[in-house]
């Protein structure tokens, strides 16, 4: 029988209200019993071909606390695991405060699935073509995970030790991703390589976030993080080094190009393979780095303009 | 069986008590345990549409979303309130119109979707109606004719709320 056909496994379904319901769920169960559902839009198609057959599923749409869009005090963001992206999508606050986000969340699907699909969910994933997560990572998220036990706060960038897992233990679940506010000058880009301009998995993902110093006119911050360079979303650190404290020159950009293609690992698979994503990789560095600094030099004119009025 | 669940479903404005097993995704339930067959089921993950119904007013894959979960929500789907809804009616006979239906696989999902734009946008220019539309695929007609359908009955609805 064909995937499409297939019935989803039996599986047991609870549906709790409250996170301490989902803590108490999970609590002393194994990763392969329990399977936590968010959206559903990657994980239902995990069972339908048997890459998950979970004993019981922990659905979290009822979890209202965990859908939450919320600007922080010192000017960053918070929301909660459960947020979808289209209301990511929809925010002004996230649009005024991140707008990489939105550029990110935008490009994953159409409006039914990004109506359905959260944030919690493209992270816990732990795939390698995650959008969410490379355009997180560049923006310094922190997530907090919650167990029976407490909480605790981790850096998105060092969630994913290996393909398809994350440093979560098996009592905790992600219940809230946290950004700092973004420096001044600053601006990013996320750019995605993709076959169809829906619901097409990810080819090569580049988040590029730069901060622009107005006096020396040069980077005085640049990240990149990257969606299917490797087995799991990773940063460049040895690529952004090279641009830290210097002026845009085209030499900068291939150079930061060739160490990013470096450091990555892309796989060969039926959708592409390795070389081409490596060519992906060094043309999208280049092109989202450019377009992050001129939004980011354009963002100081602005500034400037408006407090000289 | 014993893992059959008791569940509530508020379809079109219709309550429906049945009993279902949770692992059977809103299409199937729709389809199979309640004869609504006018949703279709293609690619089951997510890239053709066909099977696209309201979620409180917000178009969503069911074959992605399981019926256990969509309990307590308004579901609307291509089949309508027994009352009859004038947007929806009114998008059809736009379809009709200007040729906006072939084979006719596409159209419910097509048509559901347009409903949940429109409620949202009742204005759209032609960028908004391919986007809000770029998770359906149609094999026949191109696309051009769905546009033009979408623009038709955008300005029929507003005709009649001016009348």
């Amino acid at each position: 029988m064909s995937t499409l056909m297939k019935r989803l496994p039996k599986f047991e379904y609870l549906g709790p209200q409250s996170l301490a319901e989902v803590c108490g769920m999970i609590a002393g169960t194994t990763r392969d019993e329990v399977l936590l559902l968010a959206g559903g839009t990657d994980a239902i198609l995990q069972m339908r071909r048997r890459e998950r057959t979970p004993r019981r599923v922990v659905g979290l749409k009822g979890v209202a606390e965990l859908d939450f869009v919320r600007g922080q005090d010192d000017g960053g963001l918070a929301f909660g695991a459960m947020t979808t992206l289209q209301t990511l999508v929809a925010s002004p606050l996230v649009g005024q405060r991140h707008e990489l986000l939105q550029a990110a969340a935008a490009q994953i699907g159409g409006n039914e699935l990004r109506n359905v699909a959260t944030v919690g969910g493209n992270i816990a994933g732990a795939l390698p073509c995650a959008d969410m997560s490379p355009a997180l990572m560049t923006l310094g998220a922190k997530i907090k995970l919650v167990s029976e036990r407490g909480e605790r706060w981790l850096a998105l960038e060092e969630f994913f030790p290996e393909f398809g897992r994350t440093l979560a233990l098996e009592d905790e679940v992600l219940a809230e991703i946290s950004v700092p506010k973004p420096a001044a000058n600053s601006a990013g880009a996320y750019l995605k390589f993709h076959d169809r301009h829906s619901m097409d998995m990810t080819i090569v993902g580049v988040a590029a976030f730069v901060s622009w110093d107005s006096e020396s006119r040069t980077f005085a911050e640049i990240r990149l993080a990257y969606a299917n360079g490797a087995p799991t979303v990773f940063r460049a650190h040895r690529a952004e080094a090279l641009l830290r404290g210097q002026a845009l020159s085209e030499e900068g950009l291939e150079a930061v190009a060739e160490t990013a293609c470096a450091e990555s690992s892309p796989r060969t698979s039926w959708r592409a393979n390795g070389e081409y994503r490596l060519e992906l990789i060094r043309a999208l560095t280049k092109r989202a780095i450019r377009q992050a600094w001129e939004k980011a030099v354009r963002s100081k004119a602005v500034t400037s303009k408006e407090t000289s009025r | 069986m014993s893992t059959l669940v008791a569940v509530t479903l508020q379809i079109n404005g219709v309550r429906h008590d049945i009993e279902i097993q949770p692992w059977r995704t809103l299409l199937e339930v729709l389809r199979e345990t309640l004869g609504m067959t006018g949703t279709k089921r293609s690619c089951g993950e997510g890239q053709c549409g066909t099977c696209t119904v309201l979620i409180d007013g917000q178009a969503v894959n069911s074959c992605m979303y399981l019926a256990i979960e969509a309990q307590g929500k308004a579901i609307a789907t291509i089949e309508g309130p027994p009352e009859g809804d004038a947007a929806l009616q009114q998008i059809q006979r736009s379809f009709v119109a200007k040729g906006a239906v072939q084979c006719g696989f596409c159209t419910p999902g097509m048509v559901v979707a347009t409903q949940a734009l429109l409620s949202h946008n009742p204005d759209p220019c032609e960028d908004e109606i391919r986007e809000a539309l770029v998770g359906h695929l149609c094999r026949c007609t191109g696309y051009v004719q769905i546009v033009e359908a979408i623009q038709d009955a955008a300005s029929q609805l507003a005709n009649k709320g001016g009348e």
